[in-house]
């Protein structure tokens, strides 16, 4: 487990991530603000390829900041990302982002096919329609995720769970290498949070790694390979049995990790 | 030629203006509703009617520059290039004052408009001895004159907008649904809004000239909007939105000739009325739709509490009659116990409605789910009186986890406040389930298997096991196993030894 602190002046070298490989994702000295309120300070993250990687932190600890800084979204004040050892810049195709489902228009006349073959938009030239191969692979990444019944309906009419397998359809056909998905358990029960994290976990067998911005600490540590744990700064990154001590946790969390440790239980399990 | 055309015609086709007006409303018609699509999606109705209004500005601007420096009355190209430039700067004055204060784009397209549009009108009549513009002409517009210039500017526009939008169509798609994963995948979203502002700009434009500078915003958005209430596809919503949009153009001018009223005006009263009379009967998101949704829709209470109230006369079953005040209407009740029949959960004869056997164990459910209730509201120390009234608005709120929970937390009850029995979960006597010992009724056997560590010394899998009594505060569980030994057991024990019902030896006591 890397300890972050704000001062580290030697950090790892290149190389010493896991399997002497290169990390899938690598920032150094990234730092976001918004006005004058620094929301990332100083994040050096090495995020190790083909690993299912959960950030954690309390509300406004800057998680969703951090994937948005990921994708070029938001102007990092000073730092640098890399993806697969190139500047983030250079790599944008290699990045697939699945919205958190706020920021979409539901009622907007578009299918569930529709949306899935967006992701193939990218690739495209603008001149040319999208062809047979492009519908396949739109096809695929529906059947991946368990949609592909629901092709023809419009992609409000779905439940949230089943919205957030589209947009992972839709991300998965972009043929990206990396998945950045901010919330996708928010509002889904419990068994759409099964059902996505089975996916997620298929995806991560077919080598992609994946990035979730996560608010449940009670259910991190079985979900995750690695997690970041945040609060502005990069607090933890590690395993997460490493990561999920209460010292660090407390740290982070402050007055509001008490509910998590005092859960309520009525019904102690024999 | 066309005037010796239209000379053929019978009606109203046999005047040349009324063809030439037939023809730019068909075209404005055709590329507003295709653009009013983009422009309803991304939620810039109020922009477009900005645009119009700003117009009349840039138009006063470029007759005056004509006029005093090359002394040309009312230039046309002029006239329609400095309404562009005016549409382009209100735009940007909109985005400006919302970008940089804290007042909201909507504000802003209200300040902004209602500025530029009253330094047209000023500036018209500050230089009326210049600027031959009339007002009224200008926001009412006046279909049944427009000129072959018009017509031609309507053509150019209306090739150039459709084009963009066909070539486009992912883009702007993209951009409009979800302008986060555009701007990820490398669509310049600033780019194409802007190309979509441009484009509204032209056609309010040359929609101006045909009805108006009030109307033309109706012209844009009214075809899209009736069309989206029928599809859920962005590509076949553009096609139908241009066949409203030329259907009211074309029917509302033969109305206008026929009762002899403004063709502008004519024209949108026909596509608002097409718009309600869609609003009405849509198959999908018509109002007639969902109220016809809405009735038939049966709350699960009414059904849950058909089925209560037959569980109080089991066996003997109800006549219909007797559940009209549980189910409501007579409508609703026959629609309640079609549904319930269907799900095999009641049998009908003639004039008695009784319970199926599946009935009966969703029934038992219900009334565990309510006695569980009521001894929780009891146990939270609700007043007595009020237990039963509120347990009976709670029983539909039957979890199975969450009645377990509530089971677990009061230590399972036998009988609930009142003193009546709270039933046992009914799937507890299905073959293969697995449940705690705590679950257990006094006079019931079951079979152990799973035993906690710190039972094993007595306890073994596989050995059956009797359920004596409970104490009268329920907290201890005394079972007798097969050598005749007494066990007591409390809650934790009783909860950590999972069991399975032995069906056979139910009711039976060990010789």
């Amino acid at each position: 487990m890397v300890r972050s602190s704000s001062f580290s002046p030697s950090l790892p070298p290149a190389g010493a991530a896991m399997d002497n490989l290169l990390p899938a994702i690598r920032t150094r000295h990234l730092t976001v603000s918004y006005g004058l309120r620094p929301a990332l300070l100083d994040v050096n993250l090495d995020i190790p390829k083909g690993t299912l990687v959960g950030i954690l932190g309390p509300n406004g600890a800057g998680k969703s900041t951090l994937i948005k800084a990921l994708m070029g979204f938001v102007k990092k004040d000073v730092g640098r990302v890399e993806i697969m050892g190139e500047p983030a810049e250079k790599a944008k195709g290699r990045m697939a982002y699945v919205p958190q489902r706020s920021s979409v228009d539901w009622d907007f006349p578009i299918t569930v096919e529709e949306v899935a073959l967006m992701g193939r938009y990218g690739r495209i030239p603008w001149y040319r329609n999208p062809g047979k191969k492009d519908r396949e692979a739109a096809l695929k990444a529906l059947r991946a995720v368990r949609m592909e019944d629901f092709g023809q309906r419009q992609i409000g009419a779905l439940s949230g769970g089943q919205q957030q397998r589209v947009f992972m359809a839709r991300a998965l056909c972009q043929g990206a290498d990396i998945l950045l998905l901010d919330e996708p358990f928010a509002g889904v029960d419990a068994v759409t949070e099964k059902a996505i994290l089975t996916v997620l976990k298929e995806a991560r067998e077919q080598g992609l790694t994946l990035v979730v911005v996560h608010h449940d600490l009670a259910t991190a540590a079985s979900y995750f390979d690695r997690i970041a744990l945040i609060k502005r700064g990069l607090v933890a990154f590690g395993r997460p049995e490493d990561v999920l001590q209460k010292e660090l946790l407390s740290e982070v969390y402050g007055g509001q990790m008490q509910n998590f440790f005092t859960l309520p239980s009525i019904n102690p399990k024999p | 030629m066309l005037a010796d055309l239209a000379g053929l015609l019978p009606g109203p086709l046999s005047h040349l203006f009324f063809i030439k007006a037939l023809m730019a409303a068909i075209l404005v018609g055709l590329v507003c509703g295709v653009t009013g699509c983009l422009v309803i999606l991304r939620k810039m109705s109020f922009l477009g009617d900005a645009i119009s209004h700003a117009m009349i500005a840039g138009v006063a601007a470029g007759y005056l520059i004509m006029k005093l420096l090359f002394g040309m009355e009312a230039h046309a190209p002029a006239m329609l290039f400095g309404a562009l430039i005016a549409a382009v700067i209100t735009v940007g004055l909109i985005h400006f004052v919302s970008s940089v204060s804290r007042i909201k784009e909507d504000t802003a397209i209200g300040i902004m408009y209602t500025g530029i549009f009253a330094l047209g009108v000023v500036m018209v009549s500050l230089f009326r001895e210049h600027i031959h513009i009339d007002l009224m002409h200008f926001i009412m517009g006046d279909v049944l004159a427009v000129s072959d210039g018009d017509i031609l500017l309507a053509a150019f526009v209306c090739g150039m907008v459709l084009t963009l939008i066909l070539l486009f169509f992912r883009h702007f798609q993209a951009s409009a649904f979800d302008p986060v994963m555009a701007a990820a995948i490398g669509i310049p979203a600033g780019l194409f809004h802007g190309l979509l502002t441009l484009c509204v700009s032209l056609v309010v434009v040359v929609g101006v000239g045909m009805v108006g500078v009030i109307l033309v915003v109706g012209l844009l958005i009214t075809p899209a909007a009736t069309a989206y209430l029928l599809t859920n596809r962005l590509d076949r919503m553009m096609i139908l939105a241009a066949l409203f949009a030329i259907n009211g153009a074309v029917c509302g001018l033969f109305l206008a000739y026929a009762m002899d009223v403004a063709g502008g005006g004519a024209i949108m009263l026909f596509l608002t009325l097409q718009f309600t009379a869609v609003l009405m009967i849509a198959p999908e998101h018509g109002i007639l739709t969902r109220y016809i949704r809405k009735i038939r829709h049966i709350p699960a209470e009414i059904t849950e509490d058909i089925l209560a109230g037959l569980l109080r006369k089991d066996p003997m079953g109800l006549s219909p009659a007797a559940l009209i005040e549980t189910a409501g209407t007579g409508v609703r009740l026959g629609r309640a116990l079609a549904r319930l029949e269907k799900e095999g959960q009641i049998t009908r004869q003639t004039d008695l409605v009784r319970l199926s056997p599946k009935g009966r164990e969703k029934a038992l459910t219900l009334r565990r789910s309510h006695r569980i209730w009521e001894s929780y509201l009891a146990h939270a120390g609700v007043d007595e009186e009020k237990i039963h009234e509120k347990a009976h608005e709670l029983e539909h709120i039957h979890d199975p986890d969450l009645l377990k929970n509530l089971d677990d937390l009061l230590g399972h009850p036998m009988t609930d406040p009142h003193g009546s029995e709270i039933p046992q979960d009914p799937c507890l006597h299905k073959k293969g389930v697995l449940f705690s010992a705590s679950l257990l009724r006094p006079g019931q056997q079951a079979i152990i298997r799973r035993v906690p560590e710190f039972l094993r010394e007595k306890l073994k899998e596989n050995m059956p096991l009797f359920l004596k009594a409970r104490d009268r505060a329920g907290e201890q569980w005394e079972c007798i196993l097969p050598s005749g030994e007494r066990l007591i057991l409390d809650h934790a024990a009783a909860d950590a030894l999972v069991v399975e019902m032995d069906e056979k030896s139910c009711q039976t006591e060990f010789s």
